[in-house]
């Protein structure tokens, strides 16, 4: 690969992406409307907020007329000052007070009410009030019955009453009995939740009326000589020690790391749509896939002009917004008295840093992802309708951190995207050293992801069926037909991770059943049928199935073709028993560093207990060791390795074959356990070219994990076994001591060596990707080598 | 210089299983001679020389083009060829020196090199008033004149001509078979395909003919006439696929 060629390349795009109006406009002249305008029009509706004051209809408020101790609900034509914590908040209300109801027009009729029928006259007036409330004339109708503010009174007077003296305490309470069995008084407040103003309005006047209330239970209590604390016995006072500083850096943490990526997602789509498939269309691209230049540099070039426009259209809408936010929030405060300053201060420099340092990597993973796809398209398109695929799947990855409750953990921070935000975040509020041990699975997986993506985008870029497809009618029907008729010797690489999915689908679904159908106590028989249908049902079936219907050499598949050197096998068992002290060393480092949780240490200790319940002693070791030796190294180093492996590229076929193989293991500590001991089977497999030297290291490395449960409890019979133990915990894996663990670890080497010299059997294409690579030991004809003779 | 071994090339089919769009395709070109590949649409010309310029790779078969082997080492192939094909299109946001110019530094000419053959190449082709022209608002025979220069500039031993005539009119087509018997006077190893059997006649040392992936004739034209005692190329042509599609009638 020549830095000169993808500096050119690079140069090109980037010229010819800047001479290109519709991107331009898109990266920077959009972000630096967007905003303004956006918070233009939040401006003058805000100012359009401010002017529009809740109207309210008062029926009845007649009721409340005679001030006799209760307090002021209105004064004059508003509410009562005092039921705000800001007494000029009471002049945002505009009331309109129904008159009197015709048959109650009198002061001295009021009392009478309650005996008289309500009169035709109130329900007018409350017909005309529901229509103006729906046409949304008014927002809200508050309406007093017609006894209300007696009851109100008759309540004040019982308690008077009630405390004035013991000798007439019995008389009188027979006196509330009869509005009390007519329940409390209620005060109507209509609204029309069809409008969001009368909504709003609604929970307005609902907060000015519980004031209100309580205003009239504290004047009870002190009528009735109870302490006014009865009602209300402490009080909750919030402290939040974050300072403004944190709690701010909170909100921005939240905030910015979305906003960032959505546009670094959008900014790189649209360059390389109009990169790949544009040039596609144009015809070009064969042009260029006809110069020297190598495709991955071509991928290269490409990627980081895509890189450079995500990056700066990114930026630029930060940059943009957070101007904007800064100007509008001033304008806001200027305008209204509502606190909305709160936490919208510019983010800290440091925060913004951390965001840079992340937007590298994150610019990268979604360039060569849509680079990829881009590459698939025919047209720009069909190119467009690619996003959408890929904002459904990144989106939940960039929305799952602002979930509440969502933190940090090993879990998280291995899943793409998600883990870069939950970082991202942490850094942003300054927690350091909670988050430092995370920096590693974070960027590993980052990275690895962002090199996956750019191999795919490679890869698309050699595959001709890509870079030439023509439109072809898609028939189900025939396309099955054609996978079994026109099938390979060993599964394609499609193939290979279709399997993949096949079984991480299988293994949900089976959870969710087992889960379902969870008996109360378990016994060893339900564990053997969990086991068997784990390994069996999930794992190999599917694997065999589609090496039978999808392969027309199944035995070469499964590396069962041949008959394995004795002397692979001896090693094979010998490099899993020097391997056990490793892993098991290893087991507890991921232990150390992110500890198991209850739930998942509850559950394997009842599975140990169940193991110990067994009938047989080997029988463990059968379901164990032995099943999953078998089951998972026919899909995994069988049918998936042996499809990767047309990735032309035995390094990366291993290591996907480890990775996928981890992710089969339900806990996450496992996976990555599993992954370490996955590249070293994977490595067996394609050194021996045979499935058999696997199947004995696994069984014999799986054995061995399970007999080392039972050794801290025979090292009392054995001494020996004491000697190879560190400090043997009773609860933990079995650790041995260092020595043992460096000779295992210098003898392990040693096997490994071996197996690296073993003839190994490239595939077709690992065979031509190595021939390509050593062209570069050709002398290059110069560039003047015309008139040749 | 340029050798084609067996060449095959099929594509999957979604309904009819393997299609082959070449088989067993083998011809040898040599230096100051123009290689004509003469079929109808859907021969097999196309992908014949697209896996000489190493954008498609065969199925089977080897091409050796100026000593390398167009699968294992085709950056190295590349550098000794120049494609020129209906397919090749210049780029619409740049002009035709930015065009030429960032191709021969693909190629790896160094600035001063670069430059004199530009200045050559835009003067022998009449190109001074495109020169700052961006590819949009060029003509179909401007275009193709920058697509010549493009695939000349760095002075190729071997060049692919892919129906390079299509869409020109006459003046541009003849101004284009003109360089083409000019760069064999310089020497290169030509592969020129067309349909036009008087192209064919007017340029091509050799002529293979070629039918729905297969060689149907091959040999100078004096050798083809003889062969089939047939002096019109034209029924010659049509002889010759008469024949085929007779036999193919037969086998099935």
């Amino acid at each position: 690969m020549s830095w000169r060629n993808i500096r050119l390349i690079y140069a090109r795009e980037i010229r010819d992406q800047l001479r290109d109006r519709r991107t331009l406009f898109m990266i920077a002249v959009l972000p630096l409307l967007l905003y303004p305008l956006l918070g233009m029009s939040v401006f003058q509706l805000s100012q359009f907020l401010r002017k529009s004051e809740p109207k309210i209809l008062v029926i009845g408020s007649e009721q409340l007329a005679e001030n006799d101790g209760l307090p002021p609900l209105f004064e004059g034509a508003a509410f009562a000052p005092g039921l705000f914590d800001d007494p000029a908040a009471a002049a945002r209300f505009a009331l309109e007070f129904a008159e009197a109801a015709p048959s109650a027009d009198q002061p001295a009729a009021t009392l009478e009410v309650e005996t008289s029928p309500p009169g035709t006259g109130r329900e007018q007036q409350l017909n005309a009030a529901q229509l103006r409330l729906k046409s949304g004339d008014i927002q809200v109708v508050l309406k007093f019955p017609d006894d209300f503010g007696e009851r109100l009174r008759d309540l004040r007077r019982q308690v008077q009453a009630a405390t004035g003296g013991t000798e007439s305490r019995t008389s009188e309470r027979k006196v509330p009995d009869a509005p009390s069995s007519a329940g409390i008084p209620e005060l109507e407040l209509r609204s029309n939740s069809v409008r969001e103003k009368s909504r709003a309005a609604h929970l307005q006047i609902e907060q000015i009326l519980n004031v209100w209330k309580s205003q009239i239970v504290r004047e009870n209590l002190l009528v009735s000589r109870v302490p006014a604390n009865i009602a209300k016995p402490f009080a909750v006072k919030p402290l939040d020690i974050a300072e403004q500083r944190q709690q701010e850096a909170v909100l921005w943490s939240k905030i910015l790391p979305f906003v960032l990526f959505i546009w670094a997602l959008t900014g790189a789509f649209y360059p390389a749509v109009d990169l790949c498939a544009g040039e596609k269309e144009r015809g070009t691209l064969e042009t260029l896939l006809s110069s020297p230049a190598l495709r991955t540099e071509i991928v290269w070039g490409k990627l980081l002009t895509v890189m450079t426009f995500s990056s700066a259209t990114a930026i630029l809408n930060l940059a943009s917004l957070g101007f904007t936010a800064q100007f509008i929030v001033t304008q806001l405060r200027a305008v209204s008295d509502l606190n909305l300053s709160q936490g919208l201060d510019l983010p800290p420099l440091g925060a913004t840093l951390w965001l840079l340092v992340a937007l590298v990597p994150m610019s990268a993973l979604f360039s060569a992802l849509c680079l990829a796809c881009a590459a698939f398209a025919r047209s720009t398109k069909e190119g467009q309708y690619y996003l959408m695929p890929l904002l459904l799947v990144t989106m939940p990855l960039m929305m799952l951190p602002m979930a509440p409750g969502t933190e940090l953990d090993l879990g998280n921070s291995m899943i793409p995207v998600t883990g870069v935000v939950l970082l991202l975040k942490g850094l942003v509020q300054g927690n350091y050293a909670e988050v430092v041990r995370y920096v590693v699975p974070v960027c590993t997986v980052t990275l690895l992801c962002c090199h996956l993506a750019i191999r795919w985008a490679v890869y698309q870029f050699n595959q001709e069926s890509v870079l030439f497809r023509e439109s072809e009618r898609f028939d189900l029907r025939g396309w099955m037909i054609h996978l079994v008729r026109d099938r390979q010797q060993t599964p394609s690489l499609a193939e290979a991770f279709f399997c993949v999915a096949i079984i991480y689908i299988i293994q949900f679904f089976t959870q969710l059943a087992i889960s379902a159908n969870a008996p109360a106590t378990a016994d060893f028989g339900y564990l053997t049928l969990l086991l068997f249908i784990s390994q069996v049902v999930c794992i190999a079936v599917p694997a065999l199935l589609m090496t039978i219907v999808l392969t027309s050499q199944p035995l070469k598949t499964l590396l069962l073709n041949r008959a394995p050197q004795a002397a692979a096998c001896v090693a094979a068992i010998l490099l899993a028993v020097f391997w056990h002290p490793i892993g098991q060393r290893v087991v507890l480092w991921i232990h150390q560093l992110y500890p198991l949780s209850e739930d998942v240490t509850a559950r394997s200790e009842s599975v140990v207990r169940l193991v110990e319940t067994a009938p047989y002693a080997w029988l463990p070791f059968l379901l164990m060791a032995v099943m999953p030796a078998i089951c998972e190294e026919l899909a995994f180093r069988g049918f998936i390795l042996s499809g990767l492996r047309h990735l032309g590229h035995k390094w990366w076929a291993i290591g996907l074959s480890a990775v996928f193989f981890g992710i089969a293991h339900p806990v996450i500590q496992q996976s990555i356990a599993a992954t370490s001991v996955g590249l070293v089977i994977g490595y067996l497999a394609v050194q021996t070219g045979s499935l058999v030297p696997c199947i004995l290291f696994h069984g014999t490395y799986n054995s061995l994990m399970l007999a080392s449960t039972h050794w801290p409890a025979l090292a009392d019979r054995w001494p020996v076994l004491r000697g190879l133990s560190s400090e043997a915990s009773p609860s933990g894996p079995f650790i041995y001591s260092w020595p043992v663990v460096v000779l295992c670890g210098v003898l392990a080497a040693g096997l490994l060596g071996w197996f690296y010299r073993l003839p190994y059997q490239a595939t077709k294409e690992e065979w031509l990707s190595d021939a390509r690579a050593r062209q570069a030991e050709h002398p290059l004809p110069s560039g003047l080598s015309g008139n040749v003779e | 210089m340029i050798e084609a071994r067996s060449l095959t090339k099929s594509y999957d089919d979604l309904t009819r299983g393997p299609v082959a769009a070449l088989s067993d395709l083998s011809f040898r070109a040599e230096p100051g001679q123009v290689y004509g590949l003469l079929g109808p649409n859907g021969a097999g010309k196309t992908t014949a020389l697209r896996i000489l310029s190493t954008v498609l790779e065969p199925t089977s078969g080897t091409a050796i083009v100026g000593g390398f082997d167009c699968v294992t080492q085709p950056e190295l192939v590349r550098h000794q060829i120049g494609f020129i094909s209906a397919n090749t299109a210049v780029y619409d946001r740049m002009t035709a020196w930015e065009m030429v110019e960032y191709f021969g530094r693909l190629y790896g000419m160094d600035d001063d090199e670069l430059r004199g053959r530009m200045e050559l190449l835009f003067e022998r082709f009449e190109m001074q008033e495109i020169r700052d022209l961006l590819g949009a608002k060029m003509s179909t025979g401007m275009k193709q004149k920058v697509s010549i220069a493009r695939a000349i500039v760095h002075d190729p031993p071997v060049l692919i001509f892919d129906e390079a005539t299509t869409g020109l009119d006459v003046l541009v087509a003849r101004a284009l078979l003109d360089a083409v018997a000019e760069l064999r006077d310089q020497g290169k190893c030509i592969v020129f395909s067309t349909h036009i059997m008087r192209e064919a006649e007017r340029l091509c040392d050799r002529i293979a003919i070629m039918h729905r992936g297969h060689i149907l004739a091959e040999g100078t034209l004096d050798e083809l006439r003889d062969r089939h005692e047939q002096h019109d190329l034209e029924e010659l042509f049509f002889q010759l696929i008469r024949k085929q599609q007779a036999e193919h009638a037969d086998a099935r």
